[in-house]
């Protein structure tokens, strides 16, 4: 199945404008989800689950992974969920797939009133034992004001298919911030839409990834700068190993209107093995005259004087290569600040590199 | 507050000739117009085939799905061959006087008797005009029209003639691969350097027709060569296509500068393909400007198969009223320690669109290569757009590689600092257009610094309010 479209389409033979999934099959029955914890302040967000109908959210995702794997969601969910900010605070969603739990369709809406401030972690885990699904969609309407903080923890193992499709749409001096760690799936297909209409609204975005044996990441992040003054911060950090590839495709495209606004996006790939594959697309669009749009794509192995530095101190070389590969991470893992969650995805990188 | 930024002062090269010819075919494309064309060439029988095989391919192949919108572009009301009225020469007096005219109003005769060690003038179809220093000839260069080559060099240019670009590589490649003619081949022996430049130049002057000149240029072992490359046409209503094809082979320690002018009037449609096989320490680095043009679509490659090759791009685009240059550079780095640095510019004004579209590609047996990708865009005003889609491949771990973009206007602070010092505004900005362009135009070849000058002639007037 033909997946994750880029908004603008390159040469065909570059092979990067959108991602074909073998054996992707579309569920005709999906039985029940019944493992999801919710922690945290719940007394200060409205939740509503499964049970009413009416809250479900069908309106046709502007970008999103791709319209069969849309109406899935909208047909298949298992878990519906609509939260409403209305105070401050923290909530954490964890999804556990498991032998009773083996397929996760879920459609997140997340509403946030003006002048609210809330951090929503959703984790997707699983155990080992087998092949398991995900196909989600988490929206966000961040009103005036409003400041969210969505934290996305993809731990899935690595014989599961992980889709997600995030939309956001920011109101006047809205500011969303995304923290994506993206470590699990056979293949993990993200795509991020932000859409910024709202004058000084600000979107964030960042992404750790991390692949080894043959994992496949594609990200396409898209933001829209329609409002005055809007500001967009792209930041991607990964690192791949054994045979895993990675293609990322980041827009930031300045519509007419998006007067004074900024966008920059930087992309990191370390590369701690020669059968890794790294693609990247960074595209900027530009309509607009008063803007200033930046973006960067870097690649390359570790740094060989910093690994002979740390291991002169008596470090073995996997030992130093993790704690390399930890310090890239950092500046992304500090805008975590559950510390429980922190540990989980530190031990996760040591696993996966070891 | 506005500054005004005149666009190019083309009335040099809007002077038409009236369409007189020898021959034009008839517009189309079909088996018969390809026998036609052979025949009125005198072809050998191995490029009538390659010319059918490649009207077959054309058939085939599909329009691309991505890129500018290519719709106003009918083939069938296209002459894809139009003869003029004059033979080959080397004697700039034997050329008819309104095609010598021309070229001498483009300043090509004279820039040949200064500072050229050849030049090849083509007039629609056909190369009019084709000359080169005696010591050359006497070092075994060879610098001729295509057909000549393919006449008296079989050999050669059998080997080497749609080889680095495969005629399956696209739609217009096999278009051209099927009506091509005109063009330059040039033959450097080993180790022979050539030190002052060669120029061949492209004129296209009949309306509804194309021109689908090949160049071949073989750079063999240790040899050197500065080859230049200039276009235009005078300006028609109808659309006018250009689908030349250039395959460049650089030999094992050899060097090769390929420097491109394009100014076609904007009703051209510019589908043209450049290719460069580099060999090992070898070395090709490309200059291209593109200033005319309807639509462009050009992305001069370079395949680094040796190992140890390099390559450059510096290139600037200026779009206005009307164009669509879609433009950029390709890389494939196909051998250890290779190296390339892509330095690019874009200008885009009064609803132009400029586009950098590019490919690096670093491949599993290119360790120790190293890549860096620079490009900047530069937008004067908000009817105009400017587009960077840039694609970076990468397959092995020991390389390095950056890219880096970026997308603005002249910064106020700049326009500022230069006026705190006495600066007026109207010169600050022109200073900053013509610093933001400064990188590619110090490449050039110091004898197309005075087209360049007319070219992004930046004349900033005091239209400030």
């Amino acid at each position: 199945m033909i997946v994750n479209r880029t908004p603008i389409r390159t040469s065909v033979n570059y092979g990067i404008n959108e991602v074909d999934i073998q054996d992707l099959k579309i569920h005709s029955k999906v039985v029940e989800f019944n493992n999801l914890t919710i922690l945290g302040d719940s007394s200060k967000f409205d939740i509503y689950t499964n049970d009413d109908n009416n809250q479900v959210n069908r309106k046709d995702l502007v970008y999103g992974n791709g319209k069969e794997l849309e109406e899935e969601v909208y047909e298949k969910a298992n878990q519906n969920i609509k939260i409403g900010v209305n105070n401050s605070g923290t909530l954490n969603l964890e999804f556990e797939l498991d032998d009773e739990n083996k397929c996760l369709i879920d459609n997140i809406n997340i509403i946030s009133n003006s002048k609210k401030q809330a951090t929503i972690v959703i984790k997707y885990g699983s155990d080992d034992a087998q092949e398991y699904y995900h196909n989600g969609i988490i929206r966000v309407d961040a009103k005036e004001n409003s400041r969210i903080n969505i934290i996305v923890i993809n731990l899935l193992n690595e014989k599961t298919n992980n889709f997600l499709s995030i939309e956001n749409i920011l109101g006047q001096d809205a500011i969303v911030n995304y923290t994506i760690v993206d470590f699990g799936g056979k293949s993990s297909i993200s795509n991020y839409y932000s859409n910024l209409i709202g004058q000084r609204s600000k979107a964030n975005i960042n992404t750790i990834y991390l692949g080894n044996t043959e994992q496949l990441f594609d990200l396409n992040y898209i933001a829209e700068l329609r409002g005055e003054k809007t500001d967009v911060n792209i930041e991607v950090q990964g690192a791949l190993k054994d045979f895993a590839k990675k293609n990322f495709k980041g827009t930031i495209d300045f519509k007419k209107g998006s007067k004074k606004s900024t966008g920059n996006e930087n992309e990191y790939c370390m590369l701690l093995s020669d059968k890794a594959k790294s693609k990247a697309l960074p595209m900027l669009l530009c309509t607009e005259e008063d803007v200033e749009g930046n973006h960067s794509s870097a690649a390359g192995k570790v740094d060989k004087k910093s690994l002979f530095y740390i291991m002169s101190r008596g470090i073995s070389y996997r030992d130093a290569m993790k704690l390399i590969v930890k310090a890239k991470f950092n500046k992304i893992l500090e805008t975590i600040k559950d510390e429980n969650l922190k540990d989980e995805i530190l031990k996760e990188i040591d696993t996966k590199l070891d | 507050m506005k500054t005004d930024i005149e666009e190019i002062n083309r009335n040099i090269y809007d002077i038409k000739n009236k369409d007189e010819y020898d021959f034009k075919i008839k517009k189309g494309l079909t088996k018969e117009i390809i026998e036609e064309i052979s025949k009125q060439k005198n072809d050998p029988e191995w490029m009538r085939e390659i010319r059918l095989k490649a009207l077959e391919t054309y058939n085939k192949l599909e329009l691309p799905t991505w890129g500018p919108d290519l719709s106003e572009l009918n083939m069938d009301d296209i002459a894809t061959y139009v003869r003029p009225k004059t033979k080959m020469t080397d004697n700039w007096d034997d050329v008819p006087d309104d095609i010598k005219n021309t070229f001498d109003r483009l300043g090509i005769p004279e820039a040949e008797k200064r500072s050229l060690a050849g030049v090849g003038a083509q007039y629609d179809s056909e190369v009019v005009y084709h000359s080169m220093k005696k010591e050359l000839l006497e070092q075994g260069v060879i610098y001729t029209d295509m057909e000549s080559a393919v006449r008296d060099y079989p050999e050669i240019v059998k080997e080497h003639f749609m080889k680095c670009v495969p005629m399956s590589n696209h739609k217009f490649v096999a278009l051209h691969a099927a009506v091509w003619s005109g063009g330059s081949f040039v033959y450097v022996p080993k180790g022979v350097k050539v030190e002052i430049p060669l120029q061949s130049y492209f004129r296209l002057n009949s309306p509804e027709s194309g021109q689908f000149e090949h160049t071949l240029i073989i750079v063999e072992e240790g040899a050197s060569l500065h080859f230049i490359e200039g276009c235009s046409a005078p300006k028609y209503n109808k659309v006018n296509l250009h689908a030349g094809c250039v395959e460049l082979y650089v030999k094992d320690n050899a060097y090769l500068r390929y420097s491109t002018i394009e100014n076609w009037s904007k009703n051209m449609m510019n589908l043209n393909t450049k290719r460069a096989i580099v060999g090992k320490n070898a070395q090709i680095d490309w200059v291209s400007g593109s200033f005319g043009s309807h639509i462009s679509m050009l992305y001069p490659m370079s395949v680094l198969n040796g190992e140890g090759a390099k390559t450059e791009y510096t290139g600037i685009s200026f779009a206005g009223k009307n164009q669509n240059l879609d433009t950029g550079f390709k890389v494939i780095h196909n051998a250890p320690n290779t190296s390339s640095v892509v330095n690019s510019k874009s200008i885009s004004k009064n609803g132009g669109i400029c586009t950098y579209r590019a490919l690096t590609k670093i491949n599993e047996n290119a360790k120790g290569s190293k890549c860096s990708v620079s490009c900047e865009s530069l937008m004067l005003d908000d009817i105009s757009r400017s587009d960077t889609i840039p694609v970076n491949d990468i397959r092995n771990d020991d390389i390095e590689f950056s890219h880096e973009a970026k997308i603005g206007k002249i910064s106020d602070k700049t326009i500022f600092y230069l006026m705190s010092r006495g600066i007026s505004e109207e010169d600050a900005k022109a200073m900053i257009v013509r610093g933001f362009a400064y990188p590619i135009s110090k490449e050039l070849p110091v004898e197309y610094a005075v087209e360049m000058n007319n070219l992004i002639n930046l004349e900033l007037e005091g239209s400030i309010g």
